[in-house]
């Protein structure tokens, strides 16, 4: 199962989308934003699987929850950054 | 004891209340810095309570904005709407809470309405004075001293009207009468955690509708590498380790209220209050009750309210004395003077409880 992060600024909006999404029926786990994905330094991100990528983000815009990027999780194991 | 100062703070809380503290000392780190399972517990319990909160007081929770108690919200408020010499239009009824970072910024106060339980007044002077030109308006919701509960929906709309931010002081009403945010447009809203709303000491709650000057700038557990706060809520407002425990009892005191619902709570403190007052007319004491009042009665007794209340205490009595933190309201009461006897009603208001202070009360006028 290809694995996406959507990472947010801190654990508010993160917790948050966690709620909107497990309410919508999607699989999502929080979890600390690796330091090298988090440009201005710590923040939470959401590992929810990529086929629900896009729906989630619909979700999380439409509560206006902001988040910061997307990463998607390639096959050889490396994270890449996904153009929104 | 029969507590009846819950305008001071609410005595006896929900058992719900103490366990919920209990549990998060016991088993949460700090919220929104870690990823294991301690901070992210403490992180929920936080997010929980905002969540309540937003639904209660009609707003996200981002906008909620945890502070340590009433006054702490109602200086960022102040401070982010208010600059020195501004003109700022209060209620006669305002609390120290209001007046004194007023004028410590050094703004000029416009006192506006100064009559008890006479909304026509209130409205009518309020009025006059946004017209007469105002940086922004505070005014308390509920005066902690006479209880009398102020035109908050009309006072917020005439400030619309003139374009004038404006800020409420809810510290006498959040759980007992309708808080709303997103329908009155204020810019600020700042409450207590543990009056109403049930929650320990060392809780409050700044309802947000801009973005606040911090008070105190420190860690977030965001945006790290920025130098300032961040630029959003309700980060930029929440420097340092938050009160989890405390945070943990107001949500399970937001719980009991949202069960129990708070307009059936102000109608047992009012019915209280109201044959308070009745009684207290029968002893031929300067009593001040009237419309639009709370479960809040003050009087002028027979003697130094002080030494009253002092009598009273003796008698496992609990009530506050003197000038409760608002010289301004006294002064519009014309008590300045004298102060007043305060008695307020909390959730568990019962008839025991008036019977047994105006008892003592009696009991006490008799040996006078």
């Amino acid at each position: 199962m290809k694995a996406c992060m959507i990472t947010f600024r801190s654990v508010t909006p993160a917790q948050r989308g966690e709620g909107l999404l497990r309410r919508a029926g999607m699989d999502c786990s929080i979890q600390r934003t690796p330091r090298w994905m988090e440009e201005q330094g710590c923040g939470y991100s959401l590992r929810i699987r990529c086929q629900d990528v896009m729906p989630a983000l619909e979700i999380l815009r439409s509560n206006d929850v902001s988040f910061r990027k997307v990463y998607l999780k390639r096959e050889n194991g490396k994270m890449e950054e996904l153009a929104l | 004891m029969t507590y009846l100062d819950s305008g001071a703070t609410s005595f006896h809380k929900p058992p719900a209340v103490y366990q919920a503290v209990r549990r998060a000392m016991g088993n949460y780190a700090n919220p929104g810095r870690g990823g294991y399972p301690a901070a992210m517990g403490a992180s929920k319990t936080v997010l929980k309570c905002r969540e309540q909160a937003g639904a209660m007081f009609d707003c996200s929770a981002e906008q909620v904005v945890f502070t340590s108690n009433c006054t702490h919200g109602l200086n960022i408020a102040i401070r982010t709407l208010v600059k020195p010499g501004d003109r700022v239009a209060v209620s006669g009824f305002e609390h120290n809470a209001v007046t004194r970072p007023l004028h410590h910024l050094g703004a000029h106060m416009v006192v506006a309405g100064r009559k008890l339980f006479d909304w026509d007044d209130t409205l009518e002077q309020f009025e006059k004075a946004l017209r007469g030109g105002v940086r922004a308006a505070v005014f308390t919701h509920c005066s902690n001293v006479f209880g009398y509960i102020l035109p908050v929906e009309q006072m917020a709309q005439l400030c619309r009207q003139y374009q004038v931010p404006f800020i409420v002081d809810a510290a006498q009403s959040a759980g007992t009468l309708p808080v709303r945010m997103g329908q009155w447009g204020a810019e600020f809203i700042a409450m207590p955690g543990h009056k109403g709303l049930l929650g320990p000491q060392g809780t409050g709650m700044l309802l947000c509708g801009r973005s606040p000057e911090p008070l105190i700038q420190g860690g977030t557990g965001s945006d790290s590498k920025n130098p300032g706060m961040p630029d959003f809520l309700p980060d930029r407002a929440e420097a340092g380790t938050l009160n989890v425990p405390g945070i943990a009892g107001l949500s399970a005191g937001l719980e009991f209220l949202q069960r129990t619902g708070i307009e059936r709570i102000h109608r047992r403190e009012q019915r209280e209050a109201a044959r308070c007052a009745a009684g207290l007319k029968k002893l031929g004491l300067q009593v001040f009750s009237g419309d639009h009042q709370s479960g809040t009665v003050s009087f002028v007794p027979k003697g130094d309210c002080e030494e009253i209340a002092e009598c009273l205490a003796r008698q496992g009595i609990a009530v506050r004395a003197g000038l409760h933190c608002a010289p301004l309201a006294h002064e519009s009461a014309g008590t300045l003077q004298t102060g007043t006897v305060r008695v307020s009603f909390g959730y568990d208001a019962a008839p025991c409880q008036t019977g047994e202070f105006l008892l003592a009360l009696e009991k006490q006028t008799g040996e006078k």
